[in-house]
């Protein structure tokens, strides 16, 4: 005989009933006594002596009773609960399509969390994949992956010379790595022929794989004795996705000798699959060792050059000492080794200038897209968040509507004595289980989503991320699916439980007398306050895309001070052919006067680094009579450029003349000067004429003043830059060769139409040049704002969306409340009214709830906007255009949503809705 | 081997409760009174340690309790059999006449070696 019924858990009735028991027996016994003769008194004593221990008996019940009661709830929690999954899973596949909606909706909304949530979980969050990451110092700017420096003593990079004093006189770290960029390389692997290839390679220093812990995967890393003696390592360790894509992971790869630059050099090693590097978005696939770079770039001598700045270091704590401990030392080391090393002009300008010093936590390695991509991230992070509250409101909606047709069903369970508790539990394991599957599915969606996503995002520029579904990403994904529940399982169940009996069992139909569904009070206000949210989040949305696409309008349409549209820019590697002096300079003239002879082409010229091809130069200098504040205040942007470049390309001259071909071989050199280096430096005066020094000695004259262009970005103040002339006479104090050289052709048409003919051209003078791209202008601007125009893309998608489900959830809503005042409709009609005045109603009432919504949604929306003033270019974060728009496409799509329900209404013909009465 | 139980060899106690019950319901004092009335009053010296048995084969599941009123109209707790509870106790009855079995067999043994 089971009990049946649950007994409260309390140790008092327990206690009770044990205490009952044994004093039933006492007393039985007692009774015998007595009835043999014994005295009351004695027969008690008696039946006590031949129990024995009460306490200790009474004790050892307790105890077990309660580990019955315990066993027991737990027995009836568990199969109740196996009760309410079964039941379910049988509701829910009886609904397969409510399901399965409900389930796309929530899927699509989960999954895009995850996805945005494994982007900045990788980009910004993720430590990189080495041993104790924790106890890594990064020493240098993190974002300045891939610049070098020249000119002047730097703190934001290193030199060679300054990194070894840093590794061979600290006391902080167990061990310091040098990284730095080795710029495209040329790669041929040895018994093939045909194109060179460019891997993504980066120099180190010896230690690099030691000091991170990364073991070798196959063959060899290389050690500490790489550094020894300058040029004599000509070894490389690739990593484990190169090895498979290059080598299809034949471990014959090691070993083998490859070409690069020309210099044959033998591949060591692999390194295991997890390690890409220590820069976060961009994989490295071969590591040189650094005292190869004089070797491998011999245009450029740097590693005896204290004024050439391009190492990032990383270095590992010694134990027992704090990051701060380690700035103070660094910085201080630093500045006295710059300042000791330096001749005492320069010295003395460093000094002056005053230097930040970069020491921070090296646990997430380097990257230049955290810093590009973590205001966008954390958009679309609000974004996604945003779409999935509208999801649930939206589900919650539906699943509000089916409770009301489970009306009856509620009452029968609660009749047959079910409580509401267990109701409530009943329909909350119903919306876990659909979170649940949502959430497989959505983890899917995320996979799918992420990549594409990234894809997006590195349009023109491969990014690669390691995005693998970790830990951190699935428990994301759970936590997202526990808070949808809560917020679209809860209110449902709670209001579905609270049934009224009598007038739920009684119902049949709804009716104009009112006493329909046993929740006929609550539904309709409940399901409209749901409404009015989606309506307001909605708004918000809308307002933030909005405002970022017209962002993005403004950015493209900046004025960039040239002929945007009639530009192509010629990308040549024309480092890899080894010309010098002379033979550079013949080379490069003779491509702009061959392209030059292509018919629709107006002009050409050329110059090292060219326009919005995301390759800069930069250089300190010193002008007599100017006092630098700060350390920026000295360093201009520089490009080293053709005969008439700015008239070529379309430029304004402001004062003096452009620089001619008659330059090229002075000695002094001229320069030409932007407006925002002419307002800098010589305020109020006329700057053509005067002398500017860099490099410590070497004198140059500006000759010219070209209005600003926007030759790398469309956003932020244009940079103070000057012109060199691209050939000059050879001189050791000088710039130096330039490394590559890009054509900038202007055209008279679209320039699209001679990109063909560019390139003919071209390998017309030279079949052996690589040529590594021809893109008109606006295609590369277009890939300078990838990120700007994938946030403003993705926040459009998420407001149309949302707008779908706020416009489907009114028509939804209307439509039911239609339906359920047909009586009432027909009646008006029959007392008078006329078909306008139907629809007018209901229009009007959904453009009440529209309204409230919008009362709600604004204010949010102005307050959250505010969050993206840094994104946004000449738009006001309360921009009232931006505001309109989205106020006007939100009203518009709720009329459009419930014009076939106002018009179903109106057709109600009063003999039918009150004939159904 | 003797604990808590009453000194017993364990699990005799708790094979006789469940013999008791076989024929149907009874409340503990009724229990003790069957076990020392067919022992002699040999098994259960002290009475107390046959509740401890009888809430722990509760415990177990191999009984089910339920008060009802006793013959002089007195509430009292009464025990009965699960469906496990008369698994238990047949297996205990064979396992026990087995063991009965073979302690008669060695110490009606006639020779110190067996042949």
């Amino acid at each position: 005989m089971r009990r049946v019924f649950r007994i409260p858990f309390a140790r008092g009735h327990i206690a009770r009933e044990v205490d009952d028991e044994l004093s039933f027996h006492l007393e039985m016994r007692a009774q015998r006594l007595i009835a043999a003769g014994w005295t009351p008194d004695a027969a008690r004593r008696e039946a006590l002596r031949q129990f024995g221990d009460v306490d200790g008996v009474r004790q050892d019940c307790l105890v077990m009773d309660e580990q019955r009661e315990r066993a027991m709830h737990r027995a009836n929690v568990i199969g109740e609960l196996q009760q309410d999954i079964a039941y379910a899973l049988r509701t829910l596949r009886r609904n397969f399509g409510f399901t399965a909606v409900i389930v796309s909706a929530l899927a699509l909304g989960i999954g895009a969390n995850t996805a945005i949530f494994s982007l900045i979980d990788a980009v910004l969050v993720r430590s990189l994949p080495v041993s104790h990451p924790e106890q890594l110092v990064a020493i240098g700017d993190p974002t300045r992956v891939g610049s070098m420096s020249s000119g002047s003593p730097r703190t934001d990079l290193l030199s060679y010379p300054l990194f070894r004093d840093l590794r061979d006189q600290n006391h902080v770290f167990s061990g310091v790595l040098a990284s730095g960029r080795t710029d495209r390389l040329d790669v041929r692997i040895e018994g093939t022929s045909g194109e060179f290839e460019h891997p993504r390679g980066r120099f180190v220093s010896g230690n690099y794989f030691s000091l991170l812990g990364v073991p070798a995967f196959a063959g060899r890393t290389f050690d500490a004795s790489a550094d020894a003696v300058l040029g004599a390592s000509p070894i490389a360790t690739i990593s484990y996705g190169y090895w498979t894509r290059r080598f299809h992971n034949d471990p014959s790869a090691i070993g083998r000798t490859i070409l690069v630059n020309g210099t044959k050099i033998t591949i060591v090693g692999v390194t295991p699959p997890s390690f890409s590097g220590e820069i976060v978005g961009s994989s490295t696939d071969m590591w040189l060792p650094i005292t190869m770079y004089d070797v491998l770039r011999p245009n450029q001598k740097v590693l005896d050059d204290r004024l050439t700045s391009w190492i990032l270091v990383l270095g590992r704590l010694q134990p027992g000492v704090t990051l701060t401990q380690a700035k103070q030392r660094v910085s201080e080391l630093l500045k006295r080794d710059i300042v000791a090393n330096a001749n005492p002009q320069i010295a003395k300008a460093f000094l002056d200038r005053g230097a930040k010093y970069y020491v921070s936590s090296g646990s997430k390695g380097f990257s230049r897209v955290r810093n590009t991509f973590q205001a966008p991230l954390l958009t679309l992070m609000i974004g996604v968040g945003l779409l999935l509250c509208i999801i649930c409101a939206n589900v919650a909606n539906l699943l509000l509507a089916r409770a009301i047709a489970r009306g009856r069903e509620m009452a029968v369970r609660l009749a047959l004595g079910a409580s509401r508790s267990r109701l409530v539990r009943q329909l909350l394991t119903e919306s876990a289980i659909l979170a649940l599957l949502s959430a497989a599915v959505g983890l899917l969606v995320a996979w799918w989503g992420s990549r594409a996503l990234l894809a997006l995002a590195s349009d023109g520029a491969p990014m690669s991320i390691n995005l693998g579904t970790d830990v951190s990403v699935l428990a994301f994904t759970l936590g997202v699916s526990v808070l949808a529940v809560a917020l679209f399982g809860v209110v449902p169940a709670l209001r579905a439980s609270r049934v009224d009996l009598a007038a739920a069992m009684r119902a049949q139909s709804p009716s104009v007398a009112g006493s329909a569904s046993g929740m006929r009070g609550e539904r309709l206000p409940l399901a409209k306050l749901l409404i009015a949210g989606q309506v307001a989040l909605s708004v918000v949305l809308l307002i933030g895309a909005a405002m970022l696409v017209r962002s993005l309008r403004n950015v493209q349409a900046v004025d960039v001070g040239m002929d945007r549209d009639h530009l192509v820019l010629v990308d040549l590697d024309i480092g890899s052919r080894g010309y010098h002096g002379e033979r550079l300079a013949n080379a490069v003239h003779s491509l702009r006067d061959r392209v030059a002879t292509v018919p629709g082409v107006s002009a050409v010229t050329f110059s090292e680094n060219g326009i919005f091809s995301g390759t800069e130069s930069s250089t300190t200098l010193e002008i007599p009579g100017f006092t630098a504040r700060t350390p920026d205040d000295t360093t201009v942007a520089y490009d080293q450029v053709g005969p008439d470049y700015a008239t070529a390309i379309g430029a304004k001259l402001i004062a003096g003349r452009d620089l001619r071909s008659s330059d090229e071989p002075m000695l002094p050199r001229v320069v030409l000067a932007n407006q925002s280096f002419a307002k800098f430096y010589f305020p109020g005066q006329n700057a053509v004429g005067k002398y500017l020094h860099f490099n410590d000695s070497v004198a140059v004259q500006i000759v010219g003043i070209v209005a600003d262009t926007r030759d790398h970005d469309l956003e932020g103040q244009p940079a103070r830059r000057l012109y060199f002339p691209y050939v000059h006479a050879d001189d050791p104090k000088n710039l130096g060769e330039p490394g590559s050289l890009r054509l900038e052709v202007r055209t008279v048409g679209d320039p699209s139409a001679v990109v063909q003919r560019i390139r003919r051209a071209v390998v017309s003078v030279d079949p052996s040049l690589p040529i590594d791209g021809v893109d008109p202008l606006p295609t590369l601007m277009r890939q300078s704002i990838r990120e700007e125009r994938l946030v403003a893309r993705l926040a459009s998608a998420f407001g149309a969306f949302a707008l779908l489900l706020a416009a489907i959830g009114l028509y939804g809503v209307m439509t039911y409340a239609i339906t359920r005042r047909t009586g009432e409709i027909g009646l008006r009609v029959a007392l008078g009214a006329q078909r306008g005045d139907v629809v007018r109603m209901v229009l009007f009432d959904a453009l009440r709830l529209v309204g409230f919504g919008l009362v709600i949604g604004l204010p949010v929306a102005l307050m959250s906007t505010r969050l993206l003033r840094t994104q946004l270019h000449g738009v006001d974060s309360a921009d009232p255009v931006s505001i309109v728009v989205a106020v006007g496409v939100l009203v518009s799509s709720a009329v459009v949503a419930v014009l076939l329900p106002a018009l179903r209404a109106a057709r109600v013909s009063p003999i039918v809705a009150l004939r159904a009465e | 081997m003797l604990d808590r139980d009453g000194g017993l060899l364990r699990g005799t106690l708790d094979v006789l409760i469940l013999k008791s019950l076989s024929w149907g319901p009874r409340h503990g004092y009724a229990v003790a009174e069957w076990i020392k009335v067919i022992t002699d009053g040999d098994v259960l010296v002290e009475e107390g340690p046959l509740y401890t048995a009888l809430h722990r084969l509760e415990r177990n599941g191999w009984l089910s309790a339920e008060w009802g009123y006793s013959d002089n109209n007195r509430r009292a707790k009464y025990y009965q059999l699960s469906r496990t509870g008369r698994t238990q106790l047949r297996a205990e009855v064979t396992s026990w006449e087995r063991y009965a079995r073979a302690i008669g067999k060695a110490l009606a043994a006639a020779s110190p070696l067996p042949a």
